[in-house]
């Protein structure tokens, strides 16, 4: 059987793509580069939703503590050490994830003419491995496009971001093995044939097209123009911008002075003044607490799941023995700042409800609404001597904006679990 | 039987079983975030337009940009060593500043806009400006070096091509 040919008009023409510098080898080059971002991006997302403890009562950001809610083949808790576990793991994410979009741009450049192949497909094999690869194109397209809007705080979507980026990855990762099991033979040949770093040699005059290999439709064009670029500079310009983006966003996630380099990344500026001088996830305005809430009649209640333990006002937690700990505080977003926290160790706490070898503990805020408004902690998180309800930072009273009249703050705690503005603890 | 497989199928059975595990993943995948998203038909929805949106919008609309730029630069019989070096000292820029509006568009042109500084507490206004001085200074600094490397490119531009070093 023949297979069916579309017209061969526009882009369906062989002819049609005439830039000299794609090819095999150069998508070789630029798969050999994005896939350790790819990699690492999708491990530490994967590390994310672990650290999100999401088998815990009050974690599940979708509904329940359900079989199937993520990936709960882990098993374990998210450790409590190093205290700047999360800071990296999660840093790591946003920065290769922000850093692989020139790459992944500039390798869907080079491959689209295969978009257009024509006979589009020669075998039920090949329709298939082509269709897989709407997953791929569509799955990235997806995983990174939401990634990168939901850290800049722009929620268009209309659907929950957690589920969808998150089975989003699992479709991408798939299509992807497939892809690199199906693709390597043809980055072996292509870097066989061409030589691995040997096109990079070339100036203008020896910027020749490539040839294509025997047997395998390839991006290679079948008309090429005549180069106006290297191979070297287009990769060194795509690197360039890559590394250019990782370096903004490596800025946010370090905080301090080199926050300074996060020029369009989000999360570059501190906010308040003093000792409170640093980012804000969500602001007191944006929560919509009653002022009097967290006025002087502020309570803590130290609950049990049956019934209240304890009610403490601010002044008696400020009277109990107060522990000072210097822990960062990462935000899933990919930003970081370490500030120095003072208040009362959670397993006192424990104590005083009653329960001192309580296995976990959900946190309360004020806040009336929003998915994150409670979060609980495992064991050891809860059990760790510096695992704290703040009451200070930085040797001043919390702002509104970091969650007076208190807050949780533990270490190597997503930011989102760190509750601000708590007004009840339940411990299990 | 493999052989029938082969002929009929185009690849192996190990082809087979590859696919069709990636696809029972995929399909699971979805299912699962159709089944847990609020407005599961939003998901199904981003997921062709952002196809489309790469593929059939932004695709097209830098590779004619690149194709004008191009054109203006070595129009006809003008294409010489030095226009290719000047087009190149405005692609890179280019590519520069369009990679940094496409990945920051939210917080630079503007849709960002009412949620992040209600819930940062920081105005926006910034980073429009900031990507507009960026843009600036990468686009006069790849000037400043083609204007350091022009006494070369004439150099060069004066021999007609590569000629070998020596006659061996």
């Amino acid at each position: 059987m023949r297979p069916l040919r579309l017209p061969d008009v526009g882009p369906f023409r062989r002819g049609f793509w005439r830039s000299p510098l794609r090819g095999p080898w150069l998508a070789s080059m630029l798969s050999a580069a994005l896939l350790p971002l790819v990699a690492v991006c999708a491990l530490t997302g994967f590390v994310s939703h672990w650290a999100y403890d999401t088998d815990l009562g009050g974690n599940s950001v979708w509904g329940g503590a359900t079989p199937g809610n993520g990936f709960d083949l882990y098993g374990l808790d998210w450790p409590t050490s190093p205290t700047w576990l999360y800071a990296v793991t999660q840093g790591l994410h946003v920065i290769s994830g922000v850093a692989a979009i020139p790459i992944l741009l500039a390798k869907l450049w080079t491959v689209i003419p295969k978009l257009f192949e024509n006979p589009p497909a020669l075998s039920p094999a090949h329709a298939l491995e082509r269709l897989s690869l709407v997953l791929l194109v569509g799955g990235s397209l997806f995983v990174f496009s939401t990634g990168v809007i939901n850290i800049q705080l722009w929620y268009p979507f209309g659907f929950s971001f957690v589920p969808a980026h998150y089975y989003g990855a699992i479709v991408m990762v798939a299509a992807l093995a497939l892809h690199v099991g199906l693709k390597l033979p043809v980055m072996r040949a292509a870097f066989r044939e061409r030589g691995v770093t040997r096109p990079l040699h070339e100036d203008l005059e020896r910027t020749k097209p490539e040839p294509g290999l025997p047997g395998v439709v390839t991006s290679a064009p079948s008309n090429p123009a005549a180069p106006t670029l290297t191979r070297r500079a287009l990769l060194g310009g795509v690197g360039a911008a890559s590394a250019g983006l990782a370096v903004m966003t490596t800025g946010q996630v370090a905080g301090g002075p080199l926050a300074d380099l996060a020029v369009l990344a989000p999360r570059g500026r501190g906010r308040g003044d003093g000792p409170n001088e640093f980012p804000v996830n969500k602001t007191f305005a944006a929560v919509n607490i009653e002022r009097d809430k967290v006025g002087p009649d502020w309570r803590l209640l130290l609950h049990t799941p049956e019934e209240r333990r304890a009610e403490l006002t601010r002044e008696a937690l400020l009277a109990m023995d107060q522990v000072t700990a210097e822990l960062p505080i990462a935000c899933v977003e990919g930003w970081s700042t370490t500030q120095t926290w003072t208040g009362v160790r959670l397993r006192d706490l424990a104590r005083l409800a009653g329960v001192p070898d309580a296995s976990q503990m959900e946190a309360r805020s004020m806040q009336p609404r929003g998915v994150l408004r409670a979060a609980s902690l495992n064991r050891g998180q809860l059990m760790h001597p510096e695992a704290l309800l703040a009451l200070r930072v930085n040797g001043a009273d919390l702002s509104l904006d970091h969650g007076y009249p208190a807050r949780i703050i533990v270490p190597a705690l997503p930011g989102v679990h760190c509750t601000k503005w708590v007004g009840k603890l339940v411990f299990a | 039987m493999w052989g029938r497989l082969r002929e009929g199928y185009g690849a192996g059975p190990l082809h087979l079983l590859a696919v069709v595990a990636t696809f029972a993943i995929a399909a699971y995948a979805l299912e699962r975030a159709l089944e847990l998203t609020s407005n599961p038909d939003r998901i199904v929805l981003w997921l062709g337009a952002s196809i489309v949106a790469h593929d059939l919008i932004l695709f097209p609309l830098y590779a004619l940009l690149g194709v004008l730029v191009a054109g203006a630069f070595l129009r006809g019989d003008r294409r010489s060593r030095l226009r290719v070096a000047a087009l190149n000292h405005v692609r890179v820029p280019a590519l520069f500043s369009g990679v940094l509006l496409l990945v920051w568009y939210p917080l630079v042109a503007g849709p960002a806009d009412r949620g992040f500084t209600r819930l940062t507490g920081l105005s926006k206004d910034v980073y429009l400006e900031r990507w507009l001085l960026l843009s600036a200074a990468l686009f006069a600094a790849s000037a400043v070096v083609f204007v350091l490397r022009l006494p070369a490119l004439r150099r060069a531009a004066g021999r007609p091509g590569r000629r070998p070093r020596r006659t061996a």
